[in-house]
């Protein structure tokens, strides 16, 4: 599905992805952590195509493609999905129109004519169960004063109707309840399939409780350098992060 | 300095012309009025860029222009000319005006029950009693040249009064074009609007330059509007004239207790557009809206200056004017709030925010409060920049292209005016005529 080569990125000149290597196959979930600073959320960044990303070396490959030659609207319509950080508001568009559009940009790369009206709405209402949204919700403008766990929630429903191949949920637990979390992560595995694979980014173990990942790679100053199985995370949760900034140290100077 | 006392001096010659055209009129105590209007015009002179009031707009252009005056030939102008202005699918009472003259043969008016509509020429005669009450008691020349030459023209234009209770469902549109194809006119017209307690209306206001080669047309509109008890008005004026087209113009309103004034200014493009815009809030509970949106592209200049003057306890006014400029076209926006020493209790909210598409595009915003009251909420603000960079990437984080994203941004950000027109299919004709506009704007 996913193959990142050496990459490395860096941002107004300095440095932050130092080399990355990661294969992700189908069907696989893969968790991301580490320190604040590491370079998790600059990774899930430029695989989706910010352009304030500056790309100094390296390949990734999306289904055979080069993902890194694609503008940001071909990435996502080829499916690839940032669930972002911080989801935008977006005043005055109403979310039910903005995926109206978004749907039907990805339906048309596929080569498949717009939804039709009554399809969409049906389409729109199984999907909203998913993450527990409402009517009211989804009539209101993009994220406008939504609360930071309705963001989300807003969040993962996108990936529900836009129906991506490769999902990256940027640190999406941060900010939630346990209740908010709940949803979100139910609404992430229900959508899981063994057609589609999903990136988790977030700094605690927490999320991962109940998203379960197959392998846990852990960043450290813009390279992986620990992977492991879904016990790597407990094992972050009761050691914290320092013996990882040890490991790294030896490694350097080794 | 010549050229411009040589316009001024035209003005002086043609003054005495249509006073001689006046007969039995000119003894009307009307006619004191424009007089005394005209003198202070020739005192004050038009204003230069040295005016405050005037700093970022230069109506140098619009001076040293040479114009035709006083051409009261409606013919000129046929129903197929002013076809493409009208509102499409609604029924409506159609006042046209050509060169300021009211053209009887494109005007449809329905008069619906409780409404007295007719050329103010005519309500000058006929309703003199009511006219002399309220002519130029909203609109004060005294300190405002352009107000002055107005009124010392102020021979035509719409007369409506609404009759208490009345409430009236067809919108009046009162439609001007300037026919300056033959040669540059100078089109003065005087508007007088009356609504009665407990009266509802709409007033669309449109005016078209018809033009030809380097032949400027000149409008100088002014609108004086008077609201009694719990009346309601809802005001639109849309301006998509051309390029040779300078429109200077005014809506002067008095707003008596529990009013309501809901204004809604659209410019999509023009020369020289100037707008001022004021309501006196003088009975309780009385409330104001100002809504305004340009949007404009090439030399375009489009300049707002609103006044809400608070003058009793208990009334809101709430303003938003929007913004989005391309080329090296030019806004300004002055929004005084004013509240007197007896408007205790007054909500006032200003703001005015403009997204700046070209480096050649700017934008003076100048918000201007004199509070005089204590206890008061008074707000204001402006923005002016670019579209949020996050909000494109987001859009295009979901499949929406570059273009379509900046669209789909843009129109939401000029959609929170268009949503304050309650008319229809005025605001389905406006909304697509922007996205249309930002549509291609974007491509190109």
């Amino acid at each position: 599905m996913l193959t990142i080569t050496n990459l490395q990125a860096s941002v107004e000149g300095k440095e932050i992805l130092k080399g990355i290597n990661l294969t992700i196959g189908k069907g696989e979930i893969h968790a991301i952590m580490g320190p604040n600073g590491s370079g998790k959320s600059t990774l899930a960044s430029v695989l989706a195509g910010r352009e304030d990303y500056e790309i100094t070396g390296g390949t990734v490959t999306f289904q055979d493609e080069d993902l890194l030659e694609m503008s940001p609207e071909d990435r996502a319509r080829e499916g690839v999905f940032l669930a972002f950080q911080y989801p935008v508001e977006i005043p005055g568009v109403s979310n039910t129109n903005f995926l109206k559009a978004a749907v039907n940009e990805v339906r048309k790369h596929r080569g498949l004519a717009p939804m039709e009206p009554k399809a969409f709405l049906n389409m729109m209402r199984e999907k909203m169960a998913l993450v527990e949204m409402d009517q009211a919700m989804v009539s209101r403008s993009v994220n406008e004063g939504f609360s930071g766990g309705e963001k989300k929630r807003n969040e993962i429903f996108q990936m529900a109707m836009l129906e991506p191949k490769l999902s990256i949920l940027d640190e999406t637990d941060s900010g939630l309840d346990i209740d908010a979390l709940k949803i979100v992560a139910n609404g992430v595995n229900k959508l899981r399939s063994k057609e589609t694979s999903t990136i988790v980014i977030t700094h605690y173990q927490r999320l991962l409780d109940y998203i379960v990942p197959d392998f846990v790679h852990v960043l450290y100053k813009g390279r992986i350098v620990k992977s492991g199985g879904k016990d790597l995370a407990l094992e972050l949760e009761a050691k914290g992060y320092d013996w990882i900034k040890e490991l790294a140290q030896e490694e350097v100077t080794a | 300095m010549s050229e411009v006392l040589s316009l001024q001096e035209k003005l002086v010659k043609e003054f005495i012309r249509m006073e001689a055209m006046l007969n039995g009129q000119a003894q009307a105590p009307v006619h004191a009025i424009r007089k005394q209007a005209m003198t202070r015009f020739t005192e004050l002179g038009f204003p230069t860029i040295r005016h405050e009031e005037w700093k970022y707009t230069n109506i140098m252009p619009v001076v040293k222009n040479d114009y035709a005056f006083n051409v009261h030939n409606t013919s000129t102008v046929t129903k197929s000319d002013i076809e493409p202005f009208l509102l499409p699918d609604v029924e409506a009472n159609i006042l046209v005006f050509v060169n300021g003259s009211f053209a009887a043969d494109l005007s449809t008016i329905i008069s619906p029950k409780g409404v007295e509509v007719m050329p103010l020429a005519e309500a000058f005669k006929k309703k003199a009693t009511v006219v002399e009450k309220h002519f130029a008691k909203y609109a004060l020349w005294q300190n405002d040249a352009m107000l002055a030459l107005n009124t010392a023209f102020a021979l035509n234009g719409a007369y409506i009064e609404i009759a208490s209770g009345a409430v009236v469902e067809e919108p009046f549109h009162l439609l001007f074009v300037n026919d300056s194809r033959a040669q540059s006119t100078f089109a003065p017209v005087r508007n007088l609007v009356l609504v009665g307690a407990n009266a509802e209306a709409t007033i669309v206001e449109s005016a078209h330059t018809l033009a030809s080669g380097e032949n400027y047309g000149f409008t100088n509109i002014v609108s004086e509007v008077v609201l009694a008890d719990n009346a309601h008005l809802n005001h639109y004026k849309v301006q998509q004239d051309v390029e040779q087209s300078y429109f200077v113009g005014a809506l002067h309103a008095e707003q008596a207790g529990t009013s309501v004034l809901n204004t809604v200014v659209v410019t999509l493009s023009g020369g020289i557009v100037r707008n001022n815009l004021s309501a006196v809030l003088a009975g309780k509970g009385a409330d104001t809206h100002f809504y305004g949106l340009y949007l404009v592209n090439g030399k375009t200049l489009v300049d707002n200056h609103t006044l809400a003057d608070h003058a009793v306890a208990h009334c809101t006014s709430n303003e938003l004017y929007k913004g989005i400029m391309d080329d090296r076209s030019t806004g300004v926006f002055n929004g005084k709030i004013m509240v007197r020493p007896d408007a205790q209790k007054t909500l006032a909210y200003q703001s005015n925010r403009n997204i700046l598409m070209s480096p050649n595009a700017t934008v003076n915003t100048k918000p201007q409060l004199e509070i005089f009251a204590d206890d008061v909420k008074c707000s204001h603000g402006c923005t002016s920049g670019q579209l949020d960079d996050e909000s494109v990437f987001y859009l295009r984080a979901r499949g929406l292209d570059k273009e379509q994203a900046r669209a789909l941004l843009l129109y939401a950000f000029a959609g929170e005016i268009t949503e304050k027109i309650q008319l229809e299919p005025l605001r389905e004709r406006l909304e697509s005529i922007i996205a249309e506009r930002l549509h291609q704007e974007l491509v190109s």
